[in-house]
C-alpha cells in the first residue's frame, strides 16, 4: 500500500490552529529535540496503542513508535494543520507500517510453527483469557490481510475512527476506505472460522 | 463467524492493546538518541561537504573568470578516465597520500585498471582523512560526543533503574538493548552486556542467555568471567 500522507477533500474546513501548536510544529520542523519530547508526551500512548493493533507485537510496536517520532521532524514539514497532530502520527505510523507488519508476522509464524508461543497467566480470570485468545486469534488473522486493508480494519474497527477519519489518515477516498474495510471483513470471517470459530 | 464475534475479537484486540501500561521512556530515550545521533551526523556530513562544494565554486568561478574552464573540464575529464587510453598510465592522486594505516584498510588498486580505482580511491581520502582537517574538526567532537553521552547515560539509568531497584527485568532487557543500540560500544556496553544476559536468565530464556553468557566466560571479554562459568554450570549443556 502506498499512503501518501495526510490528504484532506478540497472542502474540507482548516482547522484553527493555536499559536502554541503553530509554535510547537515550528520548533519540530527546526528539528528541535524538546519539541519531539513535548510531543512524545503527549501522544505516545495514542501512537503505540495503534502500533500495536497494527503489528500485533509489542516490541515491534515500540521499534514503529520510535521510527514515527525520528520521523516525526522531517514529515511534520508537510504537516498543514489540516487535522490533529495525533491523527497525523497515526498516518506516520501508517506509512512507516509495511515493513514492521511484515516482520512481526514472520515472527509470529515462526513462534506458530515451533510452538514457542508464551502461556496466557494462570493467575487470569477466564474472561481475560478468552479476551487474550480472541485478540491473538484476530492478530494472526489480520496477518493474512494486505496492509490497506488491515489498516483499514484496525483503524476503523479496533480504534473506532469515523471513515472519513481514516481517509485523512491514508489519503485515500472514504469509499476506498469502505471497500477495503468490507474485503478485510470478509476474509477475516473466513480466516477466524478456519480456526473454529463462528 | 457472525459480525458479533468480529467485533467482540476486535473489542478484546482494543482491550488488550488499550494501554498496556509500557513504560515508554525507554522509546523517548531512543528517539532522542536517534535525533541526536542524525543531527551529529548532518553536521558532520556539512562540516566536509561545505568546503568541498566552495571550492569546487570557486574553482569554477575562477576558471571561467580566466577562461581556463574548458582546460579544467578536459583536466577533470582525463582524470575520471574519459577519453584517455589504456595504455596511458593512471593519473596521481590529486589529493596528499593518506596515511599508512588507511592504505592497508583499502585493497590496494589491481595495476591493469587503475583509472577506475583512482578517483574512488581519492574521494574516501578527502573525506575520511584531510590531512589539515584534524584541529578543526577535532573540537566539536567532544562537545557533541558529551551531550551523546548524556543521552547514553539515561538509558542506562533507565535499564539499571528497571534491573536493579525495579527487578522488572522485561524492562531491563527493552532497556540494556536500548543502551546497546545507542552505544555499542560505549563505556559502559560490557557491563550493560552481561546485565542483559542475566536478564535472560532471570526470564528463563535460557538458549538466549547462555549465548550471551559465552563470551565472559571463556574471557573473550575480560569481565566476571568466573561468575559467567558459574552461571553457565547451573544452566548445564545446551539442549540439542
Amino acid at each position: 500500500m502506498t499512503v501518501s500522507g495526510l490528504v484532506l477533500s478540497p472542502t474540507a474546513p482548516l482547522q484553527e490552529a493555536s499559536e502554541d501548536e503553530q509554535d510547537l510544529v515550528a520548533r519540530l520542523a527546526a528539528s528541535d529535540p524538546a519539541a519531539v519530547g513535548e510531543v512524545y508526551d503527549q501522544h505516545h500512548r495514542a501512537v503505540r496503542a495503534f502500533a500495536s493493533r497494527l503489528v500485533g507485537d509489542a516490541s515491534a510496536a515500540e521499534d514503529l513508535v520510535h521510527e514515527v517520532f525520528v520521523a516525526l521532524p522531517r514529515a511534520v514539514r508537510g504537516y498543514r494543520f489540516e487535522s490533529s497532530l495525533r491523527t497525523f502520527l497515526i498516518s506516520i505510523a501508517v506509512n512507516h507500517a509495511r515493513h514492521h507488519v511484515r516482520a512481526a508476522t514472520r515472527r509470529r509464524a515462526a513462534i506458530g510453527r515451533l510452538a514457542l508461543e508464551p502461556e496466557g497467566n494462570s493467575q487470569d480470570p477466564e474472561q481475560i483469557q478468552r479476551r487474550k485468545e480472541l485478540a491473538s486469534l484476530l492478530t494472526r488473522a489480520l496477518d493474512s490481510l494486505p496492509l490497506d486493508q488491515r489498516v483499514a480494519f484496525v483503524l476503523c474497527e479496533v480504534e473506532e475512527r469515523t471513515s472519513r477519519e481514516v481517509a485523512e489518515i491514508t489519503g485515500v477516498p472514504e469509499g476506498t476506505v469502505r471497500t477495503r474495510l468490507h474485503h478485510a471483513k470478509k476474509k477475516l470471517r473466513e480466516a477466524l472460522s478456519q480456526e473454529g470459530l463462528g | 463467524m457472525t459480525d458479533d464475534l468480529l467485533k467482540a475479537a476486535s473489542r478484546a484486540l482494543r482491550d488488550e492493546t488499550d494501554d498496556d501500561g509500557a513504560d515508554g521512556r525507554f522509546t523517548r530515550a531512543r528517539v532522542m538518541a536517534s535525533l541526536h545521533q542524525g543531527r551529529v551526523k548532518r553536521r558532520t556530513r556539512l562540516a566536509f561537504i561545505l568546503p568541498i562544494a566552495a571550492c569546487l565554486a570557486a574553482g569554477t568561478a575562477w576558471g571561467a573568470a580566466t577562461g581556463r574552464l574548458p582546460a579544467m573540464f578536459h583536466a577533470i575529464g582525463e582524470a575520471v578516465s574519459l577519453g584517455r587510453k589504456p595504455s596511458e598510465p593512471a593519473p596521481k592522486p590529486l589529493v596528499p597520500r593518506a596515511p599508512r594505516k588507511q592504505v592497508v584498510d583499502d585493497p590496494p588498486a589491481p595495476p591493469p585498471e587503475p583509472a577506475v580505482v583512482a578517483p574512488s580511491q581519492a574521494e574516501p581520502e578527502v573525506v575520511k582523512t584531510p590531512p589539515s582537517a584534524p584541529p578543526p574538526s577535532a573540537k566539536p567532537a567532544p562537545s557533541s560526543s558529551a551531550a551523546f553521552q548524556d543521552t547514553d547515560g539515561d538509558l542506562y539509568r533507565l535499564a539499571h533503574e528497571a534491573h536493579f531497584a525495579s527487578h522488572d527485568y522485561a524492562r531491563a532487557l527493552q532497556g540494556w538493548d536500548a543502551y546497546l543500540r545507542a552505544a555499542p560500544s560505549g563505556r559502559l556496553a560490557t557491563e550493560a552486556r552481561y546485565n542483559r544476559a542475566i536478564c535472560l536468565l532471570r526470564l528463563g530464556r535460557d538458549e538466549e542467555a547462555r549465548r550471551a553468557l559465552q563470551p565472559f566466560a571463556t574471557g573473550m571479554i575480560g569481565y566476571r568471567q568466573s561468575e559467567a562459568r558459574q552461571l553457565l554450570d547451573e544452566l548445564g549443556p545446551p539442549k540439542p
